[in-house]
């Protein structure tokens, strides 16, 4: 039997990869203050744990067992075997979901994250009453989304939106429309309404990392008579970039499980055009009278592998070593 | 600098001073000026917003509030949600510190292997979960019941409670527990009288943080619930906008009595909540 290493000692020289996430794992114990018995750890653990295998574990192994069966109603399974995903293979629908849902990722992180950091900048540059600001700029992101998408359902109407209202106000009343109508602004729309709702969270959190740059180099492209482009360029948007990298991730990742604002504002409308794999799931499993839980199941655990494979993707591509939350 | 470069430099100055209080002020305008609106709709009657949309109330209608409060149902939505998130809150809280306290503090054999497992379903689509524990809540009986949607919530809260607090009581020092243990604590007086009371404000941040998300919180509710007397707020919100879509002037005084709970907690404890929002986010 080996010796157990004192948990200080053991990375002297890390071990990469796997093999140092299996010893974090297991890591032996170290001292006697921090020990105690297994029952009373049990004890402080079970109440997590038995939530967590019934209402987390228990349901994603169960989705995984649906998608190779046909559910038409809850007592009769049906096997199917891999059916449901050569299926999915042909549905246009599910395609057109999932290019939505891909620009969503993609493009809509830019929009929240360069709004949040010229806020912060804003605010950095010493304003009045920034502090007030930086509190009330963050408000929407606490709003329910079933608020936050009926409001703008209303700011983008057709007949009394603001959004028209002021086009027609300027002479511009033949760009009015309805823009959540309209298939080929559906999704910018519904895009713009949720960086509306996320712009706060963005610039907190550049704020924050903008505070704690090192202040000399600032002053030093002060005395160098940088002008304010070429520190934003050449200084601020480099130094911040694990911090921008880190949110347009979480963007992304949050992105790929859009639902409730787009649920709200189209239901998935017009002809497709906002449709994004979580609302498509829920269409096909509660709100379709094809009635069968296994096919949408198949598609929810496509998107769970995609999601995790993006996931440990990012990890492994930029080795941040801190937690990430999503 | 020469005499003839002040002049320039200060009008530059004055054009960035300039240029950045206008985008503060669009800004502004921007994020509030929908809240005005929907507060000024919900002080008014559907009648005098077709008149005009966007006036200011002639008359304050604040009786509107009694009525969607009494006749519209939102006081049964109010008090659903109230419930179902005042229940998962707590519990979510204390099996979560329970579990958050043995991992930040005791050494055993797999205990990053369990924060991992506890921690990493926070990336999970929902759908993944949706669909099955809408079976097994069909099953044990707890389709449409508060319990059930608690029992939903505290699961979907618990990775984020965990995480947080974990990453809190591991920076209690060790010496704390071992001068109470000298004095004769038990681990679980030790977790009791020690972790809870220093860990308050991490708590805190948890309590309210979970209670906004789950407060807001659409999916899981609409699916599990469908009994109209179970409605949580966003659910009745959305269901009153399906029946009476017209009627824009109740729906905004709807809007604002989910809004005003949440805009008063944030008032208390802005601080708190931007923290622990931004936590993961932030290095």
């Amino acid at each position: 039997m080996t010796q157990p290493l004192p948990l200080a000692l053991a990375p002297a020289v890390p071990p990469s990869g796997l093999r140092r996430q299996l010893d974090r794992w297991f890591a032996p114990p170290e001292a006697d203050s921090r020990r105690t018995t297994w029952p009373a750890l049990m004890l402080f653990l079970a109440p997590a744990l038995i939530i967590y295998a019934a209402l987390t574990a228990y349901p994603v192994v169960r989705t995984f067992y649906n998608s190779f069966f046909t559910i038409a109603d809850i007592e009769s399974a049906k096997f199917v075997g891999l059916a449901h995903f050569a299926e999915l293979a042909r549905d246009k629908t599910f395609w057109a979901a999932v290019r939505n849902t891909a620009i969503w990722s993609a493009v809509a992180p830019l929009l929240d994250v360069a709004t949040g950091l010229l806020l912060a900048l804003c605010l950095y540059a010493g304003v009045p009453f920034a502090r007030f600001l930086r509190v009330a700029w963050f408000t929407p992101v606490l709003l329910s989304y079933v608020v936050v998408g009926i409001m703008w359902v209303w700011i983008y109407n057709y007949d009394w939106g603001v959004v028209n209202a002021m086009l027609r106000s300027v002479g511009l009343g033949s760009w009015a429309r309805s823009w959540l109508g309209d298939p080929n602004f559906a999704l910018a729309a519904l895009m713009i309404t949720h960086a509306w709702k996320w712009a706060g969270f963005n610039m907190v959190v550049c704020l924050a990392a903008l505070h704690s740059l090192p202040s000399e180099v600032l002053e030093a492209s002060e005395l160098d008579n940088c002008g304010w482009w070429d520190k934003l360029v050449h200084i601020i948007v480099p130094m911040l970039w694990p911090t921008l990298l880190n949110l347009y991730i979480l963007a992304f990742i949050g992105k790929m499980k859009v639902f409730d604002l787009v649920w709200i504002m189209t239901e998935g409308g017009p002809l497709w055009s906002t449709e994004t794999v979580s609302t498509y799931v829920y269409k096909r499993a509660f709100n379709w009278n094809t009635f069968d839980l296994g096919y949408p199941s198949a598609i929810a655990v496509v998107w769970f592998v995609v999601v995790v494979g993006f996931v440990v993707l990012f990890n492994l591509l930029f080795r941040r070593r801190e937690r990430l939350e999503y | 600098m020469t005499p003839s470069a002040l002049p320039a430099g200060l009008l530059t100055r004055w054009l960035r001073q300039g240029g950045l209080m206008a985008i503060i002020v669009l800004y502004t305008l921007y994020s509030a000026l929908p809240f005005v609106w929907v507060g000024a709709m919900s002080l008014r009657t559907t009648l005098e917003i077709s008149a005009s949309h966007f006036a200011w109330p002639d008359v304050y209608h604040w009786e509107k509030y009694r009525i969607a409060w009494v006749d519209s149902n939102f006081a049964q939505y109010f008090w659903n949600s109230t419930l179902v998130v005042g229940a998962a809150v707590a519990i979510v809280t204390l099996f979560g510190a329970a579990a958050a306290h043995c991992l930040a503090r005791y050494n055993f054999r797999g205990n990053r292997l369990v924060y991992f497992i506890l921690f990493s379903s926070i990336v999970f689509p929902p759908q993944i979960i949706l669909i099955s524990l809408f079976q097994v809540l069909v099953e044990y009986n707890l389709y449409n019941t508060r319990l059930g949607l608690v029992l939903v919530y505290v699961g979907l809260q618990l990775p984020l409670t965990v995480y947080l607090l974990e990453g809190f009581f591991s920076r209690i020092p060790q010496d704390l527990f071992d001068a109470a243990k000298i004095d004769g604590y038990g681990d679980f007086e030790i977790f009791w009288r020690i972790v809870l009371p220093v860990g308050m404000p991490a708590i805190a941040t948890t309590v309210i943080l979970n209670f906004i998300q789950l407060w807001n919180e659409f999916l899981f509710a609409v699916v599990l619930v469908s009994e109209p007397g179970l409605r949580t707020l966003p659910i009745g919100i959305r269901a009153y906008m399906g029946d009476y879509f017209q009627d824009i002037g109740m729906i905004a005084t709807g809007m604002m009595i989910a809004v005003i709970p949440v805009v008063i907690v944030y008032a208390f404890f802005s601080e708190k909540l931007i923290q622990g929002m931004t936590a993961g986010a932030v290095k």
